[in-house]
């Protein structure tokens, strides 16, 4: 392995904030309180929605557990991913990033290692909910090749769904700025997506919403591997879905990252 | 004649107009120690900015070891080192893995990682707490780790951005001994900072920078020389009442060699060719005027002195605002 390839540049960087994140266990579990709170309280308040005529027919399960369990896991993925901004803010107050600058390599991979850890993050607290689900009783019927393509989408979602806060972090320099814009922004869209509830259940203009919303798209996918099967429409949208989020906020990302980097 | 940093002409200005850098030109000899000295705002980050790659310059050329900062920044990461104002140690990993990471930054080979590391903790005396993260460290533990990191590749031109800004003496200390002797061991410094002191105890040669401006240049010797004066600071019984200050200022501007007479918090501070000659005239002109003297210094001509000269103003650093001091320090505590 070269010294100065892209590939060992990154896997520096990566292994930094690998390092940095496994250091703080409080940190990893912080952002899945409000999940596992979730996880536990809502699924017995709303035990019984799965007791309205036609949830079954139209979910495929007669457990409002196993239905919301892809929401928790996009909250997971949401929470989690709102975080990556907080490290880059951090690094740009403790002249961390100008020593990053100041040496021969390349800026990308400041980039690309972080963007890596993050979805390794995000991937390691999606697993934890998971986990969590299986044992509150969820089962996930496409088995154990189907609950690993469920933490791979969930890890990929957050990669290009942490474009977001990274974006606003090299915007605003600010950690509750990013904190509080990313949280903001992106909550909303969960209740307006088919994650919670079934489309027909939501209300007309929710409904439509829930259409263009990236998130159902997520869930639908989630919804497929835990209770149907492996559907490949539906999967083959998710990808696309989680392609074009990528597109836009790593293209956001890069341009404000190099605009921190090359002043 | 062999300049390893040569600037001509380098601007910076900050949107919307703000003229950080204006137009300012000097070269850095190989193997010298440079100093930059100005108050907070002089410009002194901004100029290691755009010399270290990481600020662009609005105008002007800046070239380091013959290569522009504008044209190759890559090159001249690779043969300098940087310490900034602010410590740039991740304070979640440990004092080795802080410096292995840098060796990584700096593509240091695999096989020589482990060497290179563990010869600049001892170096900087850091062996023991190696394995302790360095969010545990004292401030001067942490700047001498961030020195480490700065020195890991060995470069041959070092920019240190006020190195000892809010140490304690000790530490500072042991900063000067060690840029002391990496300069003797052929690395070229390039430092900044806002202590009249540490100028003139590190540097070779020196800018001084104030608004944006070099308002002098040369050796810190030379510079005082060009005062051509020491300094008599006298101290008077009725403590400053002003009529008492006027008559003794009036008195003492008879003497010849008297150059300036200023008033300098609650004394008097007389310039003067041939200080320690003069002080035996200057206090029979006082006696003769009625002035009683409690107290009387003499020290040879500062950098204070030769910042306040050139900019008209003295410069506002923790040194300066200690009250009732000397512009200057007195002669038998003058370190060379």
């Amino acid at each position: 392995m070269l010294e100065d390839s892209l590939f060992a540049e990154t896997y520096a960087i990566f292994g930094r904030w690998m390092r940095k994140t496994l250091r703080q266990p409080m940190f990893l579990f912080f952002s899945l309180v409000q999940p596992i709170v979730w996880f536990i309280l809502f699924t017995q308040s709303f035990s019984q929605i799965s007791k309205i005529p036609g949830f079954a027919a139209l979910t495929g399960t007669n457990s409002y557990l196993t239905y919301f369990s892809a929401a928790v896991l996009i909250q997971t993925v949401i929470s989690s991913a709102m975080q990556s901004g907080l490290g880059l803010v951090q690094d740009m107050d403790s002249g961390y990033l100008d020593k990053m600058r100041v040496a021969p390599i390349r800026r990308f991979s400041i980039l690309t290692g972080k963007v890596m850890s993050d979805g390794v993050r995000i991937f390691i607290q999606s697993l934890i909910i998971m986990i969590l689900g299986l044992a509150l009783g969820v089962t996930v019927i496409t088995g154990v090749g189907g609950f690993v393509l469920i933490l791979l989408i969930a890890a990929a979602f957050g990669v290009v769904w942490s474009g977001i806060s990274m974006f606003i972090a090299l915007a605003t320099r600010n950690s509750e700025a990013t904190l509080m814009i990313s949280l903001l922004t992106t909550f909303p869209l969960l209740f307006l997506s088919t994650a919670v509830m079934p489309k027909p259940f939501l209300p007309d203009w929710v409904q439509t919403v829930a259409t263009y919303n990236p998130m159902s798209y997520i869930a639908d996918a989630f919804h497929t591997l835990i209770i149907h099967g492996v559907d490949w429409v539906v999967l083959g949208q998710a990808a696309l879905i989680i392609g074009a989020i990528g597109v836009v906020t790593l293209a956001g990302t890069t341009a404000m990252f190099r605009r921190a980097v090359f002043r | 004649m062999d300049s390893i940093i040569e600037v001509h002409n380098l601007t910076k200005v900050f949107d919307p107009d703000i003229r950080a850098v204006a137009d300012i030109s000097f070269n850095v000899e190989r193997g010298e120690v440079f100093g930059f000295l100005g108050p907070n705002g002089a410009g002194k980050s901004t100029t290691i900015k755009i010399l270290t790659t990481l600020l662009r310059k609005t105008g002007g050329t800046a070239k380091i070891d013959g290569i522009d900062v504008a044209r190759d920044p890559g090159a001249i990461r690779e043969i300098i080192g940087y310490a900034s104002q602010d410590v740039g140690v991740d304070d979640d990993l440990t004092g080795r893995e802080n410096l292995k990471l840098q060796c990584r930054f700096y593509h240091v080979p695999n096989g020589e990682v482990e060497s290179r590391v563990d010869k600049i903790l001892k170096t900087m005396d850091l062996t023991e707490a190696a394995d302790r993260k360095a969010g545990t460290y004292s401030g001067g533990m942490k700047k001498r780790l961030d020195l480490a990191a700065a020195l890991i590749h060995e470069p041959k031109l070092l920019f240190l951005d006020e190195p000892t800004t809010g140490l304690d003496p000790q530490n500072r200390r042991a900063v000067w001994d060690y840029i002391k002797s990496l300069n003797q061991s052929g690395m070229t410094i390039f430092l900044t900072t806002q202590y009249m002191e540490e100028a003139d105890v590190l540097a070779d040669r020196l800018c001084i920078i104030d608004q944006g401006r070099i308002v002098a240049e040369g050796t810190p010797a030379s510079l005082k020389a060009e005062i051509g004066a020491d300094v008599v600071q006298v101290s008077l019984k009725e403590d400053g009442e002003p009529a008492i200050r006027q008559k003794a200022k009036a008195a003492v501007m008879g003497i010849e060699g008297v150059k300036e007479v200023r008033d300098y918090d609650e004394t008097i501070a007389v310039f003067a060719q041939g200080g320690s000659s003069i002080v035996p005239q200057l206090v029979r002109a006082l006696d003769s005027a009625g002035v009683t003297i409690t107290r009387l210094t003499l020290a040879g001509p500062s950098l204070d002195d030769v910042f306040l000269k050139h900019t008209g103003r003295k410069m506002r650093t923790e040194e300066a605002k200690q009250p009732a001091r000397l512009p200057g320090r007195s002669r038998s505590r003058r370190g060379r």
